[in-house]
């Protein structure tokens, strides 16, 4: 009966210091900081180098451009399961193609690399057009599409792994070279993240894509396609764990059929979800998902540096996200 | 008035009255009185209607028989014993249930399942005894006559049945008055017509409707009493033989109608703007009419009527059947809102904080959203120029006198009147010269209320052309050129200048005839 219309109460209003809405903006950034000074101060020899500073970017730069990717597609509310199989198809399909052709120069590697990443669009755009035309559920199909993409490899590889001796330099070199001392994955990584950064928050497809996210019905009636954007968003994040893949198996020097993507799709969604509850509460952005994958990265060197046992590191990174859901669910319970 | 005013209160006292009696009932909250000393009774085997439009009490009125508002004055009286109920299980005790809009039935689960909702299920030997749960549902389906298999799915029945079943729970539960909040809503004639027939027989067997609906006519098909409420007094309870359409209009919509002033000169120019022909949907068929520049058009109706439906046909929320529009003689496809949007067609949908608010985001975001291409630095990485588009945000909030702290503020920081302003601003920069508004003022304040009909105004002198619907009836006298209403799906009748009176929609879109 009565109008909604009444001011409502805001933390603003009241006396004092807002606890809930600071921890909940900075909180996992806290525990980064907090995390960095303990180790620093645990292991200072160790940890707190520009060695393993860089270490600790290169081992999380497979992961992050991963999580950038699927942070995309959760910005329109899509679950993508398959990105851990889209990692594994990169990696083996470019290397599988490289040693077919038996190509060394560069050029050559260039037109695999972008061929792969472009077949691996059109399967996350096939995922979009399943998902918005048919309204399938995302979580599902996806999860189908790894089972296909995962049968795909090994039907194609025949379980064996293709091996350095056939990969020419000019393909590992993304993996394992520096430029100006600074590994070339993170480079890919921090290159990647802008870009993916200028198209969310600085274009008009990316502010659909939260449109969307936030409101489809709203957004239906503002003139936006959903199923333009899905498609947009799926092959976004399949190319994306793609390159992971691809940089995964450049790093090893091989095209292994299975067990690449695996490791990286819960920590993909752990380290998307942490950045949902940084800096912008409840909103997936490319910046908190960085932070998300620093924390993990930071967890697990820290932890393997300090000496403690591998269990521990599982238990951290759970307890942590734990903590940043809990944090931006209290800002939101609080709201409504 | 052709009532008697108050039954109630004289025969409560009678052994052979009432089943219930509300005396003197009063709910009072901050701010507004929503009962005020209201009186009638209900008998035995009885269908007595509820009538009164939108905020006239009748909601506060049932959530106060089923004990999930307390009232803040005056008793309800069962076999004229006065009753406390604090909790909808204490009026279930006393025998009232009430049978929501919305039947509170779960559709995945069978009909035997949905019958035991909330009850525990008969066992043997720590299992479900499955053949006794279908006994039981079998039984109180025969209770109602209702012939439906007890293992059928919920979700698989027609509407009307889904009536019947959370009517058939209500009668199991031994429910001696069956409270009906709308149910004919969602059912076709021939399904309405179908639920009557049961709830006759029902109440021949002694049960009691309060049957609270819209549609005058189905009340003088099935009622036996009416009662009318309005502002929240008791407007009238009348007998079958003293029911007449027009009697009970006025008690609706009180004597002389609105107090609200007529609106004054139009700004309707000469020419078509927009041209329907023959528009046919699910719930609508065969519309037609012309829209002028600068014109203000009403498609009013009750709920179901089909105004609602073609305000979605003419946006492409939903897919038209049949016939077409033209846009300044150019024919619209009305595939999708993007088709209606392209060719100029702006739309506030019904339910604001649900189909039209972006959460969480900034008024800017808010404003901007369906012009951004008119704001791109280039067209193909679709860059966002961040001055231009503030520049426009900062634009059209002023001239929607918006109130906020800023465009960068949270939308969810503004009052609801300064949201809808928002929601109707968005659409000042894509070009829009036709606007469809369904309830813009709907849970506004009244100050905001007035600055909206003054916007729709503003848009209208500019040549505008505009399509208005609402549930508050008196708006259309205070908004509309001229008004279509609609009842069963068509276009009933057409109103223009003086003749756009609350009482003249009400007669219309109930089913009668206007005096000539």
């Amino acid at each position: 009966m009565s109008t909604t219309d009444t001011a409502k109460g805001t933390a603003v209003d009241r006396q004092g210091f807002d606890w809930i809405t600071f921890l909940s903006r900075w909180g996992t950034l806290i525990s980064l900081g907090l995390l960095i000074v303990l180790f620093s101060i645990g292991r200072p020899e160790v940890f707190m180098t520009l060695r393993n500073m860089l270490n600790i970017l290169n081992q999380v730069s497979i992961l992050g451009m991963i999580a950038f990717g699927l942070t995309i597609c959760l910005v329109v509310g899509l679950f993508d399961l398959s990105i851990g199989a889209m990692a594994t198809f990169g990696g083996y399909f470019a290397a599988r193609f490289l040693a077919e052709l038996g190509a060394e120069s560069g050029i050559v590697v260039a037109l695999v690399i972008l061929a792969v990443l472009a077949l691996s669009a059109v399967i996350g755009m096939l995922n979009g057009a399943l998902i918005s035309y048919l309204g399938i559920s995302a979580i599902v199909e996806t999860l189908a599409m790894s089972f296909v993409a995962t049968g795909v490899i090994l039907g194609v590889s025949g379980g064996r792994t293709v091996y350095s001796t056939d990969i020419p330099e000019a393909f590992t070199i993304i993996g394992q070279g520096k430029i100006a001392g600074i590994p070339n994955p993170i480079l890919i990584l921090l290159l990647l993240g802008l870009a993916l950064w200028v198209f969310l928050e600085h274009t008009q497809t990316g502010r659909n894509m939260y449109a969307l996210g936030g409101n489809r019905e709203a957004s239906r009636l503002s003139g936006i396609s959903f199923a333009r954007h899905a498609l947009i968003a799926m092959a976004i994040s399949a190319s994306c764990a793609a390159l992971g893949g691809l940089v995964a198996g450049a790093n090893l020097g091989a095209g292994r059929p299975q067990g690449v993507g695996d490791v990286y799709l819960l920590n993909a969604f752990v380290a998307v979800f942490i950045g949902a509850s940084t800096l912008k509460p409840g909103k997936f952005h490319i910046i908190g998902t960085a932070v998300g994958v620093l924390l993990i990265g930071v967890i697990n060197n820290g932890l393997s540096v300090m000496g403690v046992a591998t269990f521990w590191q599982y238990i951290v990174q759970g307890g942590i996200l734990i903590l940043a859901l809990i944090s931006a669910s209290l800002n939101t319970v609080r709201r409504v | 008035m052709t009532s008697t005013d108050h039954p109630a209160a004289t025969g409560a006292s009678d052994p052979s009255g009432e089943v219930l009696t509300i005396r003197g009932l009063t709910k009072q909250f901050p701010g507004t009185l929503a009962l005020d000393a209201v009186s009638f009774g209900v008998r035995p085997g009885e269908i007595h209607a509820l009538l009164g439009e939108n905020g006239a009490g009748k909601s506060t009125l049932i959530k106060c028989v089923c004990g999930a508002y307390a009232p803040t004055g005056g008793e309800i009286l069962i076999d004229g014993r006065p009753v406390t109920m604090t909790s909808p299980a204490d009026a279930a005790a006393a025998g009232i249930a009430v049978v929501h809009q919305h039947m509170n039935l779960v559709p995945t689960l069978s009909v035997a399942e949905n019958l035991h909702l909330g009850e525990r299920l008969p066992r043997r030997a720590g299992l479900l005894h499955w053949r006794k749960v279908h006994r039981r549902a079998r039984e109180v389906l025969d209770r109602v006559a209702l012939d439906v298999p007890t293992t059928a799915i919920v979700g698989d029945l027609r509407p009307e049945q889904h009536a019947m079943i959370s009517i058939a729970r209500a009668v199991s539960a031994d429910a001696r008055i069956v409270i009906l909040d709308e149910p004919t809503n969602a059912l076709l004639p021939h399904e309405v017509e179908r639920l009557f027939e049961q709830m006759r027989a029902l109440a021949t067997r002694g049960h009691s409707f309060l049957h609270i609906s819209h549609r005058l006519s189905e009340v003088f098909e099935i009622a036996d009493r009416a009662t009318v409420l309005r502002d929240g007094r008791h407007a009238g309870t009348f007998e079958r033989a003293d029911m007449t359409h027009s009697g009970i209009v006025e008690a609706i919509v009180g004597r002389g109608g609105s107090l609200a002033e007529r609106r004054g000169t139009s700004h309707a120019r000469t020419g078509t703007l927009m041209k329907v022909r023959d528009l046919s949907g699910q719930r609508a068929r065969g519309i037609s009419f012309d829209l002028a520049p600068g014109e203000i058009v009403g498609l009013a109706g009750l709920p179901g009527s089909g105004a609602d439906e073609t305000m979605n046909l003419l946006f492409g929320r939903n897919r038209p059947t049949g016939g077409g529009i033209e846009v300044e003689g150019r024919p619209v496809p009305l595939r999708d809102p993007a088709d209606a949007i392209a060719a100029g067609i702006a739309n506030v949908p019904k339910n604001r904080l649900a189909e039209a608010i972006f959460h969480a985001d900034s008024v800017r975001a808010n404003v901007t959203l369906p012009s951004l291409a008119n704001y791109l630095r280039e067209p193909v990485l679709r860059l966002i120029h961040r001055g231009r588009e503030d520049a426009a945000a900062e634009e059209v909030t002023a001239k929607m006198r918006v109130r906020m702290a800023g465009i960068g503020a949270s939308i969810d920081s503004l009052s609801g009147g300064n949201q809808q302003k928002v929601v109707l601003g968005r659409w000042l920069t894509t070009g829009a010269r036709i606007f469809l508004l369904n309830s813009p003022t709907a849970a506004v304040d009244v100050g905001a209320k007035k600055e909206i009909y003054d916007l729709i105004d503003e848009l209208a002198r500019e040549g505008k052309g505009i399509v208005f619907a609402s549930t508050e009836l008196e708006e259309y006298a205070l908004v509309c050129d001229r008004v279509f209403v609609f009842a069963a799906g068509r276009v009933v009748g057409e109103l223009t200048g003086d003749q756009v009176t609350e009482p003249n929609i009400m007669t219309l879109a109930a089913g009668g005839a206007l005096a000539a």
